[in-house]
């Protein structure tokens, strides 16, 4: 069992790497496409809360495998240069940050509306008090549901590699191994045991910001 | 005959490229009897040979059926014809031959190189017939028979391209199957290269005519089957990377299979139904001759 990993830990360690990266990129895309279309959906015209709607609807009705045929092959073809790393992260993130975006807006909504109204009548702007009264809230509120989305998030990271953006990630390495080892059991073993290395990272980091910034209502 | 293996062709090449004209295609009308019936000169069908329960012959013939793992996307080897549905080429012809023999129905599935071994040791598959190169890691795994088909590993890339041999791959992102025998050797021959393991060689050719890698390399008749659908690419000239005997695979330790397979192999090789069947998937592309390969399994992996 242990042979496995250690006579192949350099391409295990590489696999860690390489999906820690991509869902590092991805999670910043997710968390800024996320936030920008929340905001677009607690706007106070029709058109930019319909606009938000579509987003959101559209990338979390689409399976992330489709929209990585799309995101790749789909953009070369138009003539598009794109590396893989590019496509992947895109990718990961946009699907991501439809999520993000329904969280945030339950966020927003759990601020009361009074805080809009006093904002608004010391003369600070919409987006000012959505910047600087309301967001600030609102995630707060949904640091739980965050870190779920994050770990989803890690997990769908396997399909990139799975896919024709095939990167070099844990899941590629792990069957490279079992190719070459028919260790099938074991090769995947360690695979799952280099997911949770970063899942279980991401569950501690956000159980200390909840603990920390967390608002209880 | 000749014309409508060329509609066939223009079918896959619709299907590759996720066109939706592959209805264009649609005049076959050889659909009666499977679409892979026209193995010619096929023997009158006699009463097959009754094989004792205990065999996997026997078991075999008491299902009704074989379960044969083949590829869906390698022209000319195993591959779907979008306007029958059936799947076609040469690993079929001789499957179907394996089937005749037992008097039993043939039943593909899809075996990505990934799985095929993992479909032979689980059961999945009764045999094997997937562009599979005998080699010794795989020996200690399954059960090949004899090689019944050689390729060589040769490099492809857009007509143009500045790759002259494996050497000038370094640097270069170069495409082929995660599982497959390549994925070592150009780890070998090109440590600088950068290889991109993807599941199915449609996914190469998709990747090489869009620009998303420089190279494929893989088994020469795979690699013919791209240049068939996409006359934009080229093979590499040049010395062959690696030489490739293709086996029939199946489960370790079954000698008595490997025997009957190797008996139908032979009568399949001596009787010009390989010929036939080269003639009609390949020859009549590449206008190359070739004979079947005498090589036995001892010859390609020796027994130590």
């Amino acid at each position: 069992m242990i042979n496995v990993l250690t006579e192949n830990l350099d391409d295990f360690a590489a696999g860690l790497w390489v999906t820690t990266r991509l869902v590092a990129g991805s999670f910043v895309v997710a968390l800024v496409l996320g936030t920008l279309v929340a905001a677009l959906r607690v706007a106070d015209t029709r058109t930019l809360r319909r606009l938000g709607t579509v987003y959101v609807e559209i990338f979390r009705n689409v399976p992330l495998l489709v929209l990585l045929f799309i995101a790749f092959p789909g953009v070369l073809r138009g003539g598009v240069e794109i590396s893989p790393w590019t496509a992947g992260i895109i990718a990961l993130g946009v699907y991501t940050s439809a999520y993000v975006a329904e969280v945030l807006r339950s966020g927003v909504a759990a601020v009361s509306a009074g805080q809009l109204e006093a904002g608004l009548s010391l003369g600070l702007t919409r987006l000012a008090v959505l910047r600087r009264i309301v967001l600030p809230q609102a995630f707060r509120t949904v640091i739980g549901p965050l870190g779920s989305i994050t770990i989803a998030m890690v997990k769908n990271s396997a399909i990139v590699g799975a896919s024709i953006v095939a990167l070099p990630d844990i899941l590629k390495e792990a069957r490279i191994v079992n190719s070459n080892t028919f260790q099938t059991t074991e090769a995947f073993f360690w695979a799952a045991v280099c997911y949770l290395l970063i899942t279980v990272t991401v569950t501690v980091v956000f159980r200390g910001l909840e603990t920390r910034y967390a608002i209880r209502r | 005959m000749q014309h409508h293996t060329r509609h066939r062709w223009g079918a896959v090449l619709a299907a590759l490229t996720l066109a939706v004209g592959a209805s264009a295609c649609g005049e076959d009308e050889e659909k009666a009897g499977g679409g892979t019936a026209s193995t010619p000169p096929a023997e009158s069908s006699a009463p097959a040979e009754k094989f004792p329960a205990d065999t996997t012959m026997g078991k075999i013939q008491k299902k009704g059926e074989i379960t044969i793992g083949v590829k869906y996307d390698v022209p000319p080897f195993g591959f779907k014809n979008t306007s029958t549905g059936e799947i076609e080429g040469f690993d079929i012809d001789f499957g179907k031959a394996v089937a005749d023999a037992l008097g039993v129905k043939p039943k593909y599935i899809e075996a990505i190189s990934d799985n095929r071994i993992p479909f032979i040791t689980e059961g999945t598959a009764d045999l094997i017939l997937s562009t599979m190169t005998i080699n010794e890691e795989r020996v200690m795994e399954i059960n090949f028979t004899d090689p019944y088909f050689i390729a060589k590993g040769r490099i492809l890339q857009k007509k143009g391209g500045d790759v002259g041999g494996v050497e000038d791959l370094a640097g270069k992102r170069v495409c082929t199957a995660l599982g497959s025998t390549y994925e070592e050797t150009l780890k070998k021959e090109a440590p600088k290269a950068e290889l991109r393991l993807v599941d199915t060689y449609s996914e190469c050719l998709e990747l090489v005519q869009n620009g998303g890698v420089d190279a494929v390399s893989t088994d020469d008749v795979i690699l013919t089957g791209m240049i068939i659908q996409d006359d934009s690419l080229e093979l590499v000239k040049g010395e062959e990377l690696t030489v490739e005997p293709y086996g029939g695979g199946l489960k370790k330790g079954d000698e008595a299979f490997t025997e009957f397979l190797n008996g139908v192999l032979d009568k399949y090789k001596s009787d010009g139904r390989w010929k036939a069947a080269y003639e009609k998937w390949l020859g009549q592309y590449t206008g190359e001759d070739a004979e079947p390969p005498t090589e036995t399994l001892e010859d390609v992996v020796p027994k130590s």
